[in-house]
């Protein structure tokens, strides 16, 4: 049955929007039973190109509303509003161990969404294309500023919200791919949180890894910029920054944080001597890594068992302040799921296990990133030691499962991050302080 | 409020949540403020520069509710720039900052960038000059006329002279003739708009445009001109050829129905707004002269203030009976948006001459009108403020014009009737 293309119409609302914002993709006018496929396609920073496609048929109504409707087949089934999104993956003919990351958040992502006559698997671009719109999807909402940092030899954004201020602060790190990773830090500035994104990794001019002194330096940048709520600094770490963060919030002395969010990491690392230790700890434990039958590399087991020695982990029976805990149980890369309960336990016999929220999400690998970023179950990693080396790492996770825990994970920091950022700042407290 | 060592530190931190904060004009957006006390007083202010550079700025006053937020879908305004439960009402209540330049009229030159607003908290019930001492939080809003992907085609060709915008996709597409009235210029807004919805929209200059011929204060360009413009379009290998409509504003309402009567022109549609059926002055053609526009100037009145209406030039029995458009050969279906309120042309009594006309013959389900009390003249698309008044021209002497119409009833004038008019441009130029 072929449809007249001037009839189609397709919409998708909002067509700009921030990257964490859902959309409604409605295609009209169709006749009933027509079938059609919907297509994402996404050109990367580094000039890959990433689609995604859903099968769908119109029923009665004679139209498509992909928050409402079924595909029946693509890179996605079932009614999945932004399944165009998080299924998005390398073109046929791309090379393997990709990951899609947007490095510059000073410009849009643009997707383009196409409708095609037919259910189309393949060679899209010599289908008949009906109706086609772009979408812009924002790491920065209009307002944010984003100001680098170098006082200090730190290597950090800023992202400072729109408006007068003050507000609360947060210092965000990622994890052992090093580099100055923004677009974490610039959608939390979207959400009214200063944030600074750090890269504490790449090597320095003194060629060794930093130490808590330039954490501390970097949240004394924070607690004194005169935009910023001195006494509302919080941590987010994902990786091997949600052990530095932990490390931070337990035995730093400079760092008075409101509250920690720890992302698919471990509190399992030497605590005596520097930071550099704990690269010497996970080398000497570096024939645990295993490879599965694709030769992906499993790095989980490098930290396996949780030690009993008190001195390689953190005491977070000592912690003060709420933490999250973001659990992938299916992480491949760290083994996240038995230090969240190790941590459980030690706070529980502490006695401050009231401060602890665990979400653990079955299914979901290492990389649980903002909402609707598409999934990579193992990509091509570069570590930043010296020498550095390339691997293809499994992180593990199964596309629906690891999709709807970003969603859900994302929205429950945001709200942990507000509670303890925002709320309950009673005036009375503020005026004893004086 | 405390301070400390001279840094003002709020009591409670407050949140801005601006769902909405990259939209497009027609778009609705959604404003909460929250982790404020309850019952409080507080005022929600928008600013921003128009094209020109003047500064215009609503503002609302609110109590919180009992959990301490407010939400401008939710809550009603109990003054200010408007009164009431008015999602918009910051939008289309813009009004000139004080000591902002006078006679001012809000409309957007260039459609490629968007309108940036920012949208504050302020504590109290305040004015926005106090916005500096009482801010609690704010947030930025862009507000864009081109939705991503569109495209914006200058024409030059054929003596025509327009912009062509394009939606994004593969086209072809349907399209539209976007015509305004005798303030001229080349006016793309509207267009814009509608491509941003789907349809290829060309905007036509014709009058006080530098690329068209002759003096800028006439018509230079006659019946050739509007039909040049007509077929440029449907030559487009973008455009189709036999869904093309056509849509007028105040004297583009008669260069519409005009260019409609022409027996190898057949639109699929036709919107009129606010304009009359036929003319006191002659357009164009091969030998005759334009006669000057003061002409028109018997039949202006003048209020208190010295602002001019031009609404009895359009007065049915004031246009010369051989300019009235011979409706008896329409063919397709033509909407008619009246503006009650309208003071600058006479839209009541040419709704009812073109309504009379086409019963007459036997067309009168072709007809549809909307009729707005208390809309002016200028019904444009949503969310945008009404200027009562507005600068006309500062030669031979500064003089300006009467448009009508009140804030709130236009307000919902442009949006109930952008809405209608996208209806009427599916079932038309769709289907």
């Amino acid at each position: 049955m072929d449809m007249k293309q001037h009839c189609v119409k397709l919409s998708v609302q909002p067509s700009r929007g921030l990257v964490d914002e859902k959309f409604t993709v409605l295609v009209q006018n169709l006749l009933p039973g027509f079938q059609l496929t919907i297509h994402a396609l996404h050109q990367c920073e580094d000039g890959h190109s990433w689609e995604a496609f859903a099968h769908y048929t119109a029923n009665a109504t004679s139209i498509v509303n992909v928050s409402q409707d079924p595909s029946l087949g693509g890179t996605y089934s079932g009614v999945e509003p932004m399944g165009l999104l998080w299924s998005l993956r390398p073109v046929p003919g791309s090379k393997t161990g990709l990951r899609l990351r947007k490095m510059n958040v000073q410009t849009p992502m643009g997707v383009t969404i196409s409708v095609y006559q037919g259910h189309q698997k393949e060679g899209f671009l010599d289908q008949v294309l009906l109706a086609s719109v772009v979408v812009e999807r924002w790491y920065m909402a209009p307002g944010v500023r984003r100001v680098p940092i170098t006082e200090g030899r730190l290597t950090a954004t800023l992202f400072l919200p729109s408006g007068p201020g003050p507000f609360p602060g947060l210092l965000d790190l990622w994890g052992w791919g090093g580099k100055l990773v923004e677009y974490r830090a610039a959608l939390l500035a979207s959400h009214g949180i200063a944030s600074m994104a750090l890269d504490y990794l790449t090597p320095k001019e003194t060629g060794r890894m930093v130490d808590n002194d330039y954490f501390e330096t970097a949240y004394r940048v924070l607690e004194q910029h005169p935009q910023i709520l001195g006494s509302r600094i919080a941590m987010l770490g994902l990786s091997f920054g949600a052990g530095v963060t932990l490390r931070m919030a337990v035995y730093s002395k400079g760092l008075k944080l409101s509250c920690a969010v720890c992302i698919n990491g471990s509190h399992v690392q030497p605590i005596d001597g520097p930071l550099e230790q704990i690269m010497t700890y996970f080398n000497k434990n570096v024939e645990k890594t295993r490879f599965d039958e694709d030769n992906q590399l499993i790095c989980r087991d490098l930290m396996l068992p949780i030690p009993t020695d008190p001195s390689l982990k953190v005491d977070v029976g000592r912690l003060q302040c709420p933490l999250l805990l973001v659990v992938g149980e299916d992480d491949q890369n760290w083994p996240t799921y038995e230090s969240a309960m190790d941590m459980r336990e030690m706070m529980e016999r502490a006695g401050n296990s009231h401060l602890l929220t665990v979400l653990s999400y079955k299914n979901a690998g290492h990389l649980i990133q903002p909402p609707f970023t598409p999934f990579t179950r193992a990509s091509t990693f570069k570590s930043v030691t010296i020498p550095p080396f390339t691997m293809m790492a499994l992180w593990g996770g199964e596309l629906v499962a690891h999709s709807r825990t970003q969603e859900d994970a994302w929205r429950k920091t945001l709200v942990f991050l507000r509670e303890n950022l925002y709320g309950d700042m009673k005036p009375g407290a503020l005026f004893s302080n004086l | 409020m405390i301070a400390l060592g001279g840094k003002m530190i709020p009591c409670y931190t407050v949140q801005r949540n601006l769902a909405c904060i990259q939209r497009t004009v027609d778009d609705k957006i959604s404003i909460r403020g929250h982790f404020l006390p309850p019952r409080c007083p507080v005022t929600v202010c928008a600013q921003m520069q128009s094209d020109d550079g003047d500064l215009w700025e609503a503002f609302a006053h609110f109590n919180t509710n009992l959990d301490g937020t407010v939400n401008l879908t939710r809550d009603p305004s109990v003054g200010g720039s408007y009164l009431g439960c008015e999602p918009m009402g910051l939008l289309w209540g813009l009004q000139p900052a004080p000591g902002a330049r006078e006679g001012l009229r809000l409309r957007k030159k260039k459609v490629e960038t968007p309108y940036v607003m920012l949208m504050s908290l302020l504590k109290g019930h305040v004015s926005p000059s106090e916005r500096p001492s009482t801010e609690l939080a704010a947030v930025t809003a862009e507000r864009w006329y081109m939705a991503p992907g569109v495209r914006r085609i200058e024409i030059r060709q054929k003596g025509v002279v327009g912009t062509l915008f394009l939606p994004p996709g593969p086209g072809p597409f349907p399209a539209m003739l976007d015509l305004w009235g005798m303030g001229g210029g080349l006016v793309e807004y509207r267009s814009a708009l509608f491509a941003s919805r789907g349809y290829a929209s060309f905007s036509l200059a014709y009058i006080g445009h530098k690329d068209l011929p002759g003096p800028q204060n006439r018509i230079n360009v006659g019946d050739p001109y509007f039909k040049s413009a007509f077929q440029l379009l449907q030559d487009h290998p973008q455009v189709y050829p036999d869904r093309i409509g056509i849509i007028g504003l105040s004297f583009g309402v008669y260069l519409t129905l005009r260019l409609a009567n022409h027996s190898d022109i057949k639109p699929s549609c036709l919107i009129c707004i606010n304009g009359p059926a036929g003319s006191t002055i002659k357009l164009r053609d091969a030998d005759d002269r334009t006669e000057q526009m003061e002409n028109d100037q018997k039949y202006w009145t003048y209020d208190d203030q010295g602002n001019v209406s031009f609404r009895a030039v359009s007065l049915p029995a004031n246009l010369s009976p051989e300019s009235k458009v011979k409706l008896e050969h329409l063919t397709c279906p033509l909407m008619y948006i009246v503006g009650e309120d309208d003071l600058s042309a006479s839209s009541i009594e040419n709704a009812n001459l073109i309504e009379e006309t086409l019963s007459a013959t036997g067309k009168s389900q072709l007809f549809t009108r909307l009729s707005y009390p208390g809309a002016g003249h200028l019904i444009e698309p949503p969310y945008t403020p009404n200027s009562r008044v507005s600068l006309w021209s500062v030669k031979p002497q500064k003089l300006a014009t009467l448009w009508g119409g009140h804030l709130a009833p236009h307000a919902a004038a442009q949006e109930d009737s952008w809405k209608k008019i996208l209806e009427f441009m599916e079932t038309n130029l769709r289907h």
